[in-house]
């Protein structure tokens, strides 16, 4: 327990350092674009099958109890919400936790190991500017694109059921999607994703600065960064849900 | 050129340096031997700002490492260069990008120059024929020589060496104990190897000195050493094959 709260204190001081060397340059442009693509672009096939199935398999799940009230019409209403407003953020930001938070961890860990960041501090580059704040910045924007992405293919999923189970045409479940949505739905479920995105690449690059000790301890630094990243998600995802309903309701 | 006055560092309860004093003139190379886990190693970390002595003065070139701001370190660590002991190649880039992007970081070289400089120190460090290779395709010699070519790349007023010929085989380890020995006399380079490779000791430094207890117990040229009546210091001379 002590030891959680020891990394918690860490990875805060390491995190606030982030608003600091973001705007001192040089600005590492190509770090960014090859972490982007390799953020969000690699990403993308994993995204797409879990959104398209977190949207077939709500729709599959509430079709058969709304049915038994009657209020199957609801079934558009009920997905979009449920996923734009919760679902879509926290579970691609789990699942992307899962690919790059790990990845990051495990990358900038072996330089560790390696002496690759005490080479780099040698040349005089600052490993936090250069391996951090391009990673942290990629997942800010990627993550949030991602979402929107994963939203809409879980929308499709459960047109996918509807239309498959109950010939419900295109027009009519949009209609029916569109006018359930409000803006209080959608602002507040994609700004939780630049935090999530946030913290994904952060504790990435914070386990894998801690790595020590050979293999042994980059698989560490893998394992800590998933289990880490997922927990703080959670978290994070709780403080704001309080928060979005305080603004929003 | 280096000196260090008195220096103390500890890591938890397990002190390493005890007050070691060293002074490494310009063009001199000068050996640290000892056993593993005797602080050689850290010693050359705290000389370029890596890790942060307890106590005692790092002076290169006649600027303070121990208590310098960002902009002096920076100013130093230009002026060095530094083998370590893994080779630590940034495995991402190829071998020649590893030179590159030390070059056109901080070195003000253009991105063609510093191609074409990069090429120019391979060929001479015998991996002309590999440039384009990653370092995962090298073997442990040939890691060593890129990195090798990597801290001579900048042009360096002193170069760092840690355990450089660690984990090679005996003629692979002469290789390169002789091309250090030549790349300081062709580029008059000032420079501390931390070995406890008598042979390599042999061929590169012009002095050489035995940390045990934190501090340089002695220090003189390797045939002042090989007189010492320590069965430390005898040990390194036991059986150099």
């Amino acid at each position: 327990m002590r030891r959680f709260f020891e990394h918690i204190y860490d990875l805060t001081a390491f995190s606030l350092r982030f608003f600091k060397e973001v705007f001192i340059p040089p600005y590492e442009v190509s770090e960014f674009a090859g972490h982007l693509e390799n953020f969000g672009s690699r990403s993308f096939p994993l995204v797409s099958v879990i959104g398209l199935l977190m949207g077939l398999i709500l729709a599959l799940q509430t079709k058969p109890t709304l049915a038994r009230f009657g209020a199957e019409s609801f079934l558009p209403a009920m997905v979009a919400i449920s996923v734009i407003r919760e679902l879509g953020p926290v579970i691609t930001a789990l699942v992307v936790a899962g690919r790059v938070s790990s990845g990051i961890g495990a990358e900038i860990g072996s330089m560790r190991v390696t002496e690759q960041v005490d080479a780099l501090e040698v040349s005089s580059v600052d490993p936090y500017r250069f391996l951090v704040v391009p990673r942290v910045l990629a997942g800010i924007i990627a993550l949030p694109l991602l979402t929107a992405y994963a939203d809409l293919l879980g929308i499709m999923g459960a047109f996918a059921v509807m239309f498959v189970s109950g010939g419900m045409g295109w027009q009519l479940f949009m209609t029916s999607t569109i006018t359930s949505l409000s803006i209080a739905d959608i602002i507040p479920g994609i700004a939780k994703t630049f935090f999530f995105g946030f913290i994904i690449s952060m504790v990435g690059s914070y386990f894998g600065f801690k790595a020590s000790g050979g293999t042994e301890g980059v698989g560490k630094a893998a394992t800590s960064a998933v289990v880490f990243a997922s927990f703080l998600i959670l978290i994070t995802d709780f403080v704001l849900v309080k928060v979005g309903i305080l603004l929003f309701e | 050129m280096i000196e260090i006055e008195n220096l103390y560092k500890a890591f938890g309860s397990q002190r390493v340096l005890n007050g070691l004093s060293l002074n490494v003139k310009k063009g001199e190379t000068f050996s640290i031997l000892g056993k593993s886990g005797t602080g050689k190693s850290v010693t050359l970390k705290c000389i370029v700002g890596l890790l942060i002595p307890d106590a005692g003065d790092i002076s290169v070139d006649s600027m303070r490492v121990d208590v310098g701001d960002r902009k002096s370190l920076f100013r130093i660590r230009q002026m060095i260069g530094f083998l370590f002991q893994s080779g630590a190649l940034y495995d991402s880039m190829s071998v020649r990008e590893n030179l590159v992007f030390n070059l056109t970081r901080h070195h003000r070289v253009k991105h063609t120059e510093a191609r074409d400089k990069a090429a120019h120190y391979l060929t001479l460090v015998g991996l002309g024929n590999f440039i384009d290779r990653m370092p995962s395709e090298l073997s442990g010699g040939m890691r060593k020589r890129a990195a090798l070519a990597r801290a001579l790349v900048i042009e360096p007023q002193i170069l760092l060496y840690d355990e450089p010929t660690t984990g090679l085989d005996p003629i692979t380890s002469a290789e390169i104990s002789d091309l250090v020995r030549e790349m300081h006399s062709k580029f008059s380079i000032t420079g501390i190897v931390v070995t406890h490779d008598i042979l390599c000791a042999g061929i590169v430094s012009d002095r050489a000195g035995v940390l045990k207890d934190g501090v340089l117990k002695y220090t003189g040229t390797l045939n002042e050493l090989a007189g010492i009546e320590d069965e430390e210091v005898k040990g390194f001379f036991r059986n150099p094959l």
